[in-house]
């Protein structure tokens, strides 16, 4: 365009989504373009909004956590969990010792196939197919873990108030940690295929920068944070058990698209770190406690790093077994400003890599 | 409930109950502070919808609450944390809270909602059992 057909016209919309190829979920945005770089993005939110968090006055607390587990299909449990959590303090009760290391193990497991999922996007979203495909064999290995340990692939159905729905024996976890190592192994084989491979490296090398001020001003989370220089991880609070063992928060100071993939290599490989020390200490005994009767009135906050980053949850109670409040504030929720601001400046070209290794879940932002 | 079972992941929260003239003031003094936006939460109550603006310092959260009361408008958090339209874009659509001067402004296009304020559901009921009645 001419410069004085730009002056004239001004930037030209472009609706991105929500329907696109290189999205797995409904994520829109109004783009304005002066030829092909982009001046500026309105995200839009709403397209497949459900109204779960109004349904907490209409279930029984305990009932609820099947809706809050639903809220998102790759992080379920931690959903699930993190619930039961806010729940568990406005009762004030503390689970047993196993409970909260079983957590701890279906968290990172989640975290695993979470980031593994991530990643095969990623790589078909570059055309690299059999990146992609190698990369879903490999999460395959962890979903048969989560099966067979809680019960369920994608909705782990595991996480109750007062503990946990399933006990898996001793011999299974380590078992099942034997039978994710090939899984591990690929994925560091993966990494230095995928990291080294000219044409990837071409499409995330300084490709969408994020400052380290303006990550932490604009409330980003998670790797999206951590790849901007930030040493924040919600973990550190010691919930679940993540107190109680020496685990190394992921970080990275390219801040750009590049940063935020390694990242995610780098925590998948400290997840499996995680899970080999949770099923060496992991402790005998009960994995549920009673909780009972209505909870007193009052209210409880909760805050858990996802693999996505950190999801805040807050409840409400009047004292009846329906909660007055349930609120989720997601992390997509919480990265879409700094996505906005990754945009500006960036190719159209780069948009979907962009996006891409925000890593969306529009299920979770629209729960 | 067992004593020896502990109470994990504890971090402190501390709630503030401000007035809502208050709140650009005090969130530009925690953001100067080192304070970042986490979240904004409206909750539907029989006298107004309870605003409750969360801010974190590594791992401490602070909270400045205040009830906006039907029929008066809640000044926009955009000015001091730029993030915060999505948060307010929400709450205006779902709530029927009047927030003023949102930096971006859906225009109330955020939700296709069929009733505005559909999740003030104290009022709604009121306003439902009050048609009812007559």
């Amino acid at each position: 365009m001419s410069e004085a057909a730009k002056k004239e016209h001004g930037p030209t919309l472009v609706p991105f989504g929500p329907q696109h190829p290189v999205l797995p979920e409904p994520l829109h945005f109004d783009l304005l373009l002066e030829d092909e770089k982009i001046v500026g993005a309105v995200p839009q939110l709403g397209y497949i909004h459900r109204g779960l968090e109004l349904l907490c006055d209409k279930r029984d607390l305990a009932d609820y956590v099947h809706v809050a587990e639903r809220i998102c299909g790759i992080c379920s449990f931690m959903h699930g969990m993190g619930y039961c959590e806010a729940v568990e303090r406005l009762y004030g009760v503390a689970i047993p010792d196993r409970a909260r290391w079983l957590r701890t193990f279906w968290c990172e497991l989640e975290r695993i196939q979470s980031h593994l999922l991530w990643l095969g996007l990623a790589a078909d979203a570059f055309g690299f197919e059999n990146l992609f495909m190698a990369t879903w064999r490999a999460r395959e290995l962890v979903v048969d873990v989560a099966e067979e340990t809680a019960g369920g692939r994608v909705i782990f159905g595991s996480a109750i108030v007062g503990g946990v729905g399933r006990d898996p024996d001793d011999e299974t976890l380590r078992r099942c940690l034997e039978a994710m190592r090939p899984a591990r192994d690929e994925t560091l084989r993966l990494a230095e295929v995928m990291l080294r491979d000219a044409t990837v490296l071409h499409r995330l090398h300084k490709v969408g920068p994020l400052s380290r001020d303006a990550a932490y001003l604009l409330g980003a989370v998670g790797p999206m944070l951590r790849a901007s220089g930030h040493d924040y991880d919600v973990r550190r609070a010691g919930y679940a058990a993540y107190g109680e063992f020496d685990w190394s928060t992921v970080i990275e100071e390219g801040g750009d698209c590049l940063a935020r993939a390694l990242v995610r290599f780098r925590e998948i490989e400290e997840s499996f770190k995680i899970l080999e020390r949770v099923v060496a200490a992991m402790p005998a005994g009960p994995t549920t406690v009673p909780v009972k009767g209505p909870p007193p009135k009052g209210e409880a906050w909760m805050r858990v790093e996802q693999p996505r980053g950190e999801v805040l949850y807050f409840v409400r109670s009047n004292g009846t077994r329906q909660l007055e409040r349930f609120r989720v504030r997601t992390p997509t929720f919480a990265n879409v400003p700094a996505m906005v601001e990754v945009l500006k400046g960036a190719s159209l070209a780069d948009l979907p890599t962009i996006v891409l290794t925000i890593d969306p879940c529009i299920s979770c932002t629209e729960r | 409930m067992s004593d020896t079972y502990k109470t994990t992941g504890a971090s402190r929260v501390e709630i503030e109950a401000i007035a809502p003239e208050g709140l650009l003031p005090r969130a530009d003094a925690l953001r100067v502070a080192g304070w970042r936006l986490i979240q904004v939460l409206a909750i539907s109550m029989p006298e107004g919808v309870e605003l409750s603006y969360s801010f974190g310092l590594e791992l401490e959260m602070r909270v400045l609450r205040f009830m906006a009361r039907p029929g008066s408008a809640v000044p926009s958090l955009t000015p001091v944390y730029a993030a915060a339209f999505l948060y307010e874009n929400e709450i205006r659509d779902l709530f029927n809270v009047a927030i003023e001067r949102i930096s971006v402004d859906w225009l109330g296009k955020t939700y296709d909602v069929a009733e505005a304020g559909r999740f003030d559901t104290m009022r709604l009921s009121m306003t439902s059992s009050e048609e009812g009645a007559r």
